[in-house]
Parts: structure tokens; sequence; C-alpha cells
């Protein structure tokens, strides 16, 4: 069954080609390696779609390729089509306010590259496999958000993000140190075979914490979010909209290999730290997006916020767990990056603040149509996407009888829908300032804008996909 | 051949829907003669693959009943939503006798109206909009209709009564069309709130939500038991039927929430047909058969269905004569002749038998057979009303006359209409009327059967009284009318042959598979046979109604009918203002509700509650902008923020929890 190792290798080669391409070719910015990247990653996606999820496959003893691996794969491989899509206006004149990227072969190969470190990390069988993964999957980032070259912004924002990496990445170590001390192994099968023998071990335990902490900086979790902010605004726009969805998925994926794997013994003792962490997270990222001005940085409280209702799920069983955060994170990518989409068209000319939004609901209603679908739907209004997924992650803490965290969520989601309706009031109701926008809505971004509205409805009208998903990962 | 139209039968559904989102989201706007065109096609297909299910379902189960025994058919049934892992909500498609024939009725009706609304709405500015808002009207109806679980069904419950809600409204620059519809929403509502309260007590007891399970004997045996409420015991079963049906008292417009109904003619004509005979008003009835296993064994719910029925049906018939709008006219007749269906039901109740529960089955199927003949002179005489509204732009009955020479075709259907609706041999209206009095009596329920015999006479008198009104008398239009839409005759002549003939034709159908969702527990009691004196008798009640009438109204001189009116003051002026039900309702609600009730309410609201709720606000905000000035871009901070969460977390997770 070599086939499950497919996608792994032509998104390699597809990186290599875009990069080798932008080597050789005499243009400045060839265009050809949009075309490729895109289209790979098409293909790439059809690929997952047509492998078999019922097996679970070890390749060279440290790659193993299962049914959830795959369904990841298949976020990490929509959202970077979506990234490619969405930043390729801003490779143009007229792209953006800040004007336009450079070196876009470059920036797809390194996307290209980014994204096949993420499938590492679903595909671990030890946790050396599961730091080189993650590694790949980060220090791409690093150069992605310093990707606007002159730009001071874009330098604080790429610096703050390797500083609090750089620190991150010796915390993992360091609780790795302590699992290793203890078991004296790094493969996944020994960590649970002495996990499942000694699961009241501190020095397990003191391990877990500390890799926690670590992954708790790439899901922006409470009180370690501090950068995003900071670097949301920052970074280049697809960018930010690249690390909101696949970074997040991969740190998510992180703590459900290790968590339903190797370390299950001591899931039952993280379950109250995991709730308390959730609480507080989500309940910051609210209330920081109650006062925003500028929407990257708004975008950046509220996937937050998101990152605490995805870890709630984390408390629950096994299948429900993983089902539902899965299912949750193709929702929440389809609106996030449906209002990333409409971010980009509206900064054309005008900076990324929350005032000009204005009069998009008299100049183009359809835009502002969207836009209040993707607000509803992240803020989980039915019968929208958002509003299943939402009730699969409570009903995974629920499930385990935590109801009064449930209701905290719920409210807090009451909180959230407060500050999505903010935006849409921006569009719809408050009057504009300045004259009439200016901007151009590119074919690539209409039919990008399209697909994901139908896929925020579709899933909402849908849910039998997450039972699909659910017999998947069971 | 059969077995495709089967395995694809969820296209019956599909096509209004497409139909909807064509027309709805792009081509209404850009070309209304295509829209109307499209979906006349849309629903002229689906109308095929409801005449092709109905055909491939009599060859897979009709002509195989040692296969099928309780004639039940599942196709295309999928998981829909998994609420907990034991319980899953499916989404399907059910075919059963009653289900199948509601595809040919909605589909058949929905295709003629849709050809007549070609004609009728030729020039509005909502062209496009109407189009779209009937094909998701058939659409959602349809849905209803094929529910394989009361979920589903509640689902498309809700669905017709959006769509419903914006046809009647359509016009919504005119307020009664405004209020008509807002009345027919929130009345809808109020029941269906009953309606879900009864789905989640049945699902949280039986755990499950399909109509199969549901319908087995060993769920009323779960719920048949007593539970205390303050001293007073409750029946569990009784109560859970008792609120599901009050979904479909509603609905179907049943006294005391009729007040609906009459007043959802303001709009257009196409849409009371529809609603009248196919859609909305028979979901009541449909719901009741088919939850008719389960209603059965509580005999207070069928009791109830029973009274309320024959109450409505005569009440209704009362108030139907002394009105002049036509379509008023017609939609009292119309929740008359609902009452008949559901007084049928209720009354399939053996009397002489109550403690084992003896059910005539004649009842259910009298019922079902009626929705089937009644659906096509209804929608017959709704089209008709709209076309002489169409032709001379008034709905007041006192001021039409003579208008048989003007419109032929109309006046001939009419006529059929009129005859059908009376009862009179051999039109449709008579089979299964005379099926329903049948089983009424042969139950045992004298008085309900003496209601209903009684009704079926003045029915022939106020319907009669509107023919003759309309069409004969003087004329007083002295212009020359313009002629008939072609369009618009169309539908209703053909609508005249099922008018005439469907009676007589499927009775056979009706007796001979519509009888047994369940095990009949009837036994001997039941009154044998078909005695001749009771279609003669009601054959003479209907013509002496048709004699009384052309005597009152039929000459064109109406001093007798004033000398009438004038002798009986007090009793003509309750039955003219509806018994002033509607200002019951709005005495109770607006002076009652309204002031003693919601103003302090009010209050409470507006100082406590909201105070209460800005207090959280603005607590919420204080602590955003705390957490906007913690975040102050210096490095070290986040730096010194990390390293103080990972010690917290240390100390957390050394607690003993």
């Amino acid at each position: 069954m070599n086939s499950l190792l497919l996608p792994d290798l032509f998104i390699l080669l597809q990186g290599f080609t875009v990069l080798g391409i932008d080597l050789f070719s005499r243009k400045r910015e060839p265009v050809v390696t949009f075309q490729l990247t895109w289209s790979g990653l098409l293909f790439n996606f059809i690929l997952l779609l047509c492998l078999p999820y019922d097996r679970t496959v070890v390749f060279f003893g440290t790659y193993q390729v299962s049914g959830l691996a795959l369904l990841f794969k298949q976020i990490f491989v929509i959202s970077a089509f979506f990234t490619v899509l969405l930043s390729r206006y801003y490779f143009t004149e007229k792209g953006n306010f800040r004007g336009p990227m450079r070196a876009m072969g470059e920036f797809y190969g390194i996307v290209l590259f980014c994204t096949f470190g993420m499938f590492t990390v679903v595909s671990a069988t030890g946790l050396l496999t599961l730091f080189i993964g993650m590694e790949l999957a980060t220090i791409p980032l690093y150069v992605l958000s310093a990707f606007r070259k002159g730009d001071d912004l874009s330098a604080e924002a790429s610096t703050k993000f390797i500083v609090m990496g750089a620190l991150s990445t010796g915390i993992l170590l360091f609780g790795y140190s302590f699992i290793y001390g203890a078991v004296g192994s790094l493969r996944f099968v020994n960590i649970l075979a002495f996990a499942t023998q000694y699961p009241l071990h501190p020095l397990l335990f003191l391990g877990l914490l500390f890799i926690f902490a670590a992954i708790g900086f790439k899901l922006t979790l409470f009180p370690f979010h501090m950068w995003a902010p900071d670097v949301y605004e920052g970074a280049p726009t697809p960018v930010t909209a690249f690390i909101s969805v696949s970074s997040k998925a991969t740190a998510i994926a992180f703590l459900i290999v290790l968590l339903y794997g190797p370390l299950a013994p001591l899931h039952p003792r993280l379950q109250y730290l995991i709730l308390l962490l959730a609480g507080a997270t989500m309940t910051v990222g609210n209330l920081g997006a109650l006062k925003q001005k500028n929407l990257c940085r708004f975008m950046a409280y509220s996937s937050i916020a998101q990152a605490g209702y995805i870890l709630l799920a984390l408390a629950g069983q096994a299948e429900m767990g993983r089902a539902s955060i899965i299912y949750y994170l193709l929702i929440y990518a389809a609106a996030n990056y449906a209002t990333f989409f409409i971010i980009s068209i509206v900064s054309q000319k005008r900076t990324e603040e929350f005032a000009s939004l204005r009069g998009l609901g008299k100049q183009s209603p359809t835009l502002a149509a969207i836009l209040l679908l993707s607000m509803f739907s992240l803020a989980g209004i039915p019968p929208l996407a958002g509003f299943i997924g939402k009730f699969m992650l409570f009903a995974s803490a629920a499930q385990e009888g935590y109801y009064f965290m449930v209701i905290f969520a719920a409210l807090n989601s009451t909180v959230s829908l407060y500050y999505y309706l903010l935006l849409i009031k921006e569009a719809y109701i408050l009057q504009p300032t300045a004259g009439p926008m200016v901007f151009e809505v590119s074919f690539v971004q209409q039919s990008s804008l399209a697909i994901l509205t139908v896929f925020m409805i579709l899933l909402g009208l849908v849910p039998m996909i997450s039972t699909k998903i659910l017999l998947i990962v069971q | 051949m059969a077995d495709l139209f089967l395995s694809y039968s969820y296209l019956v559904l599909l096509w209004p829907f497409l139909a909807f989102l064509i027309i709805g989201l792009w081509l209404g706007r850009y070309n209304r003669r295509a829209a109307g065109l499209l979906s006349v096609l849309f629903s002229g297909l689906s109308m095929v693959c409801g005449i092709g299910i109905t055909y491939g379902y009599y060859r897979r189960v009709l002509a195989r009943p040692h296969l099928f025994p309780d004639k039940t058919l599942l196709v295309n049934q999928f998981d829909w939503l998994n609420i907990s892992p034991d319980l899953t909500v499916r989404m399907g498609i059910y075919l059963d006798p009653i289900s199948v024939m509601m595809i040919v009725v909605i589909t058949v009706i929905g295709f003629l109206v849709q050809i007549y609304s070609l004609g009728y709405m030729e020039g509005d500015e909502g062209f496009g909009r109407f189009f779209a808002l009937l094909s998701f009207f058939a659409f959602s109806m349809l849905g209803l209709v094929v529910a394989t679980n009361i979920f589903q069904m509640y689902v498309f419950w809700e669905l017709v009564g959006v769509s419903s809600y914006v046809l009647i409204s359509f016009w919504y620059h005119k307020p009664a069309a405004v209020t008509a519809g807002k009345k027919a929403f929130i009345i809808t509502r109020f029941a269906d709130a009953f309606f879900l309260l009864g789905i989640i007590m049945v699902g949280y007891f039986i755990g499950n939500f399909d109509f199969q399970d549901l319908n087995a004997p060993e769920t009323a045996a779960i719920l048949n038991k007593m539970f205390m409420v303050k001293g007073i015991g409750v029946n569990l079963l009784a109560l859970s039927c008792l609120l599901i049906f009050a979904g479909g008292w509603g609905k179907s417009a049943m006294f005391p929430l009729h007040i609906w109904l009459p007043d959802a003619m303001e709009g257009p004509t196409p849409v009371s047909a529809i609603i009248h005979s196919a859609t909305m008003v028979v979901a009541g009835v449909f719901l009741t058969a088919r939850m008719f296993p389960l209603f059965a064994a509580s005999a207070l719910t069928l009791t109830i269905v029973q009274l309320v029925g024959a109450f409505t049906t005569l009440f209704a018939a009362v108030i139907a004569l002394t009105q002049h709008d036509i379509k008023r006219i017609l939609a009292y007749s119309t929740l008359s002749q609902l009452g008949y269906m559901m007084f049928s039901l209720g009354a399939s109740q053996v009397v002489d038998n109550p403690t084992t529960a003896g059910i005539n089955p004649l009842g259910y199927s009298a019922s079902m057979f009626h929705i089937f003949t009644h659906a096509f002179y209804k929608c017959l005489l709704f089209l008709g009303a709209g076309a002489i509204i169409h032709t001379i732009h008034t709905n007041d009955i006192g001021r039409m006359g003579g208008l048989r020479k003007a419109m032929p075709k109309t006046y001939w259907s009419m006529l059929a209409a009129c005859l059908a609706i009376s009862g009179i041999f051999p039109f449709a209206g008579f089979w299964s009327k005379d099926e329903i009095l049948l089983g009424a009596w042969q139950s045992g329920h004298y008085l309900t059967f003496g209601v209903g015999l009684l009704s079926s006479g003045i029915t022939a008198l106020y319907m009669f009284r509107l023919f003759f009104m309309v069409f004969h008398g003087q004329t007083t239009f002295g212009r020359q009318l313009k002629t008939e839409d072609p369009l618009m005759s169309f539908s209703i002549v053909i609508l005249a042959i099922p008018t005439v003939v469907a009676g007589y034709f499927s009775k056979e159908i009706f007796s001979a598979y519509f009888s047994s969702p369940m095990v009949w527990a009837a036994d001997k009691q039941l009154l044998p046979g078909h005695p001749l004196w009771l279609p003669v008798c009601a054959n003479l009640l209907a013509v002496t109604g048709i004699i009384i009438a052309w005597y009152l109204y039929g000459r064109g001189d109406l001093s007798h009918v004033r000398l009438l009116t004038r002798r009986r003051g007090i009793g003509y002026q309750l039955v003219v203002n509806k018994l002033y039900i509607d200002e019951l309702y709005l005495f109770v609600t607006h002076k009652i509700i309204f002031s003693y009730i919601a103003a302090p309410i009010k209050w409470f609201d507006r100082h406590i509650v909201d105070g209460a709720v800005n207090m959280v606000g603005r607590f919420l905000h204080i602590c955003g902008t705390g957490i906007r000035l913690a975040q102050n871009g210096q490095l070290t901070v986040y730096l010194g923020a990390t390293a103080i969460g990972i010690i917290l977390l240390y100390v957390l997770g050394r607690l003993p929890i």
C-alpha cells in the first residue's frame, strides 16, 4: 500500500519543482509557479480523497499513515490551497495598500514545504518525528511573516514570532527530556507501554506539562497567546490566514496525536487543566476582540477564542474529540478564509481598519452577504456550518459530564456574537466617511469566495459528513 | 422501470427545489417569462416523478402484499444529524398509501396551479419571486408527506409554515396581506410549540423518532402510564398524543385556531388554491393519519379529535352562509370539509367497545379518500373564484351576478365543483362524504353522524348561494367583459374531470389499500352493510339545500333574504360576525395580555433585566480594555507571561483535583 505515501511525496516534489522553476526562470516573477502550486494542491486533495481511509501503514518504521492522518492532510492541503489563491493578488501592483509583495516563487515553495512539515506531524510514530515535523511546519512561518521585506511592521512581527517560537521550541525539548528520562525511548510504542504501567510517574506528567505549554504557543492558548495579535497584524495578510488555520490545525493535531496516543493514560489527569485553559483562552480571546479596530488584530483575537472552543473538545473521549475537532477545523477554515478574502479585497486601496468596511453593503451586496455568513458561521448561528461544528465540540465535552464548562462556553460564544455583529454593523449600517470604495474582484477571488460560501452552508445543512469522520477516526 | 422511479424518488422533491434556487437566486430577476416557464416545466417533471413513484410503488409493494404486510417502503434513507451515538435523525422517503396519494395530489395540483398562475400573475412585478416561492412551497409540503420520522416532518412542517407566510403576505405593500400572513404564522407557530414539545417528549421516552417505531404497539405500551402533577394524574400517552395533535390542530385550522385561514385569502388566489387543497391545511389531517396507530391507543385523543372536527364542520358551515366575500366563503367551506376529515379519523373509535379500543377501518380510509377528492374540487373552486376576480376585480358576491354568459367554461366547471362539494351523486364529493358518514354511523357516533348529515345540507345551501349570486340573476356589468384567459381556463377545465369522476373510479382503490397502517382490533360490534337510506337521505338534504338556495338567491330577487335576515336580527348578526371569535382574540391579546401581563413584564425587562445586561456589557468592555492594555507590544512582557504561564500550569497540574 505504497500509494498512501503519494500525497507526501507529491507535495515534496511539487515544492522542489516550484523552487527550481523560480531559480532558473528568466522572468522576475514567474506566474507559472502560481499555476503549478494551486493545481498541484488541488490534485493532491483529489488524491487524498481517493485513498483508503481504513488502513494504518507504517513506512520505514517512523512514518505512519492512518485515516486520521489523511483527514488532517486534507485540512492542510485545503488551507494551503486557499492561501495560495489568496496571496496571488498581493503580488500585483494594485493588490494591496501596502504595495506589492515580491518573490512569488519562493513564497509558494515555502508554503508547500511548510505543509509537508504539517504532514509529518500527523504521521509521526515517535517524539523525534513529531518534533522534526513541528519545526518543519513552524520555521517557514517565520520566513513567511517577514515576507514584506523592508516593511517595519512585518519585520517586527517576524522578530517577535522568532523569539517566542524559539522559546517554545526550547520548552518543548525540555519537556521531551523528562519523558525520555523516564521512558528511555522516544518511540510511541514504548512510551505508551510505560505510561500504561506507571500512569502516575511524576516525570511523565512534568514532561507533558512542558509540552503542553510549548504547544500552547502554537495554538495561542492563554497565557501563551500574546504574540498572536502583533504577528497577525504585521505579517502579510495571506500569511496571517495561513497561520490562523494551518498552524492552529497542526498544533491541535500534535496534541491529538500525543494525548490520544502514547500519553492517553495521562489524559484523565489532564482534563481539568484542558478545561481551565480552554475557558481562560476563549474568555481572553473574546474580551480582547471587543475593543479592536484593526481587522487582522480582530481576527487574531477571534481565532484565539476559537482555539479555546477547539481545546474544549480535547477534554472528551478519543473518537468524539477527534471527529468534532476535525469537523470544526474544516468549518473554521472555510469561514476564516472567506473573511480573509473579503479583508484582502477591501484593503486593496484602504487600510485594514473596521471603518474600511463601511458602505460594503450598498456597494457590493454579495460580498457583504458573504461577510455576514462567515461572521454568523464563526459565531455559531444555525443553520450555518459553525453551529453544527460548535455543537459537536461542546457535545464532546458534555459527554464527559462537564456541563458547567459547556454553559460557560455557550455564554462565551454569546459574547463573541457581539463583536462579530460589530463587523456586520460596519458593513451594513454605518455611513461611509470617505468616498465610494475602489476595488476589483478578480476571477480567482470570485470563485474562491463562491466555493467557501457553498462550503459554509453545505456543512451546516449536511451534518452527516461528521458521522463519516467519526467512523474514520474510530 | 418501476424500480428506477423508486430509487430516484428524491427527484420529486429535487425539481421544485431546483426551480426555487434557479429562479430565486438568478433567473427571476433577469427574465420573468423564462422563470415562469422553467417553474412550470420543473413542476411538470416533479409530477412525472410523482406518478412514476406511484407506479413503482404499486408494482413493488401493492402487487406483492405478502412481502410488504404493512405496505410501507423506505427509500433513499440516510443519516442526517447524529445527536448522540444512540440517537440519530435520519432523512428519507417513506412510501405508504397515504404518502403516495399525497405526492400525487401535491404534484398534480401544484402543476395545474403553476400553469394557472402564468395567466393570473401576468404583469405582476413579483412574478419571478412568486414562482420561486410557489416551487418552494411544493418542495416543503412534499418533504413533509414523505418524512420517515417525526423530526424530519417537523423540519418540513416549519418550512411549510414559513413559505405560507411569505406567500400569504406576497403583496407586502398591502397592510391587510401583511397582517394576514403574520396572523397565519403566529397562530400556526403557537400550535407548533406544543407539537415540538410532544416530539421532544416522545423522543425522550422512546429514544427514537421513526414513524415505524412510534406507531408500534410497544410504544403505546411504554407511554401508557400515569404520573402525578401536583396531585392530578396525567396519562403520558394521552398527553403526548394531544401535544402532537396540537400541531395539526393549528395547521389544519380547527376551531378555535381557525381564525387565520379565512384571512389567508389575502394572498394571491393561486396561493389560496394550493393552501386550501393540497398543501398546508391538509398537513394537520395528514399528521393525525400518520400518527393514527399511536393516537388510536388513546381513547381520549380520538374523542377530542372527533369533537373538534365535528364542531368545526358545523360551525364553519353556518358562518359560510352569511359571508359576502367569495374567497372567504370558500375558506369557511374548507374549514368545514377539514372538519369532516378530522372527525372521520376520530370517529373510527367504536363506541360500544371503548375498553378494547375497537377501531373501524372505514373512518381512516374515508378520511384519506376525502382529502383526495376534496383537493381537486376545492382547487377548482378557488381557481374559478380567481378567474372571476381577475375578470371583474371584486371579491364581493353581492356585486356579481349574471356571469354565466361571460365565463362559460368557469361556469360549467364551477357547477361541477359545487355539486361535488355538496355531495350530489355521482360527483366526487358524494363518494367520500358518504363513506365518512357511514363510518361514523357504523362506529355508533350518532351525534357526530347527525352533525355531518346536517352540515352536508348546509354546505349545499351556501355553495349554491354563492353559485347563483355569481352566475345567475341580472348582470350588473354593462360593458363588455374581457374573455377568459386560456391558461387559467385550461387548469380549471382539467380539474373538472377529477371533480366529476375521481370519486367513482378511486373508491375501490381506497377501500382496498387504505385500510390498515395497524392491526385493527375491531370485532363484530360494527353495524354491517351499507344501508341505502343513508346516501339517499344525504342527497335529499343536499337537494333541499340547493332548492332553498334557488328560491332565495337564484332568481336575482333578494327580497326574501332581506326579510329573513331582518327577522333573525341578533342571531344573524352573531353569525355574520363569525361569533365574534376574532374580536375575542383581539380582546384577550390586546386588553388582557398586553396591558396586564406584557406591560409589567416590559417594565421589569426595561429596568431590571436590561439594567443587569448593560452592567454585564460594561464590565466586559472594561475587561476588554484591560486586555488591550496588557498587550503593549513589548516582547519582554510576552516572554514573562509565558514563563508565568508555565509556572501556573505546573502549580495547577499539581493540585489534587
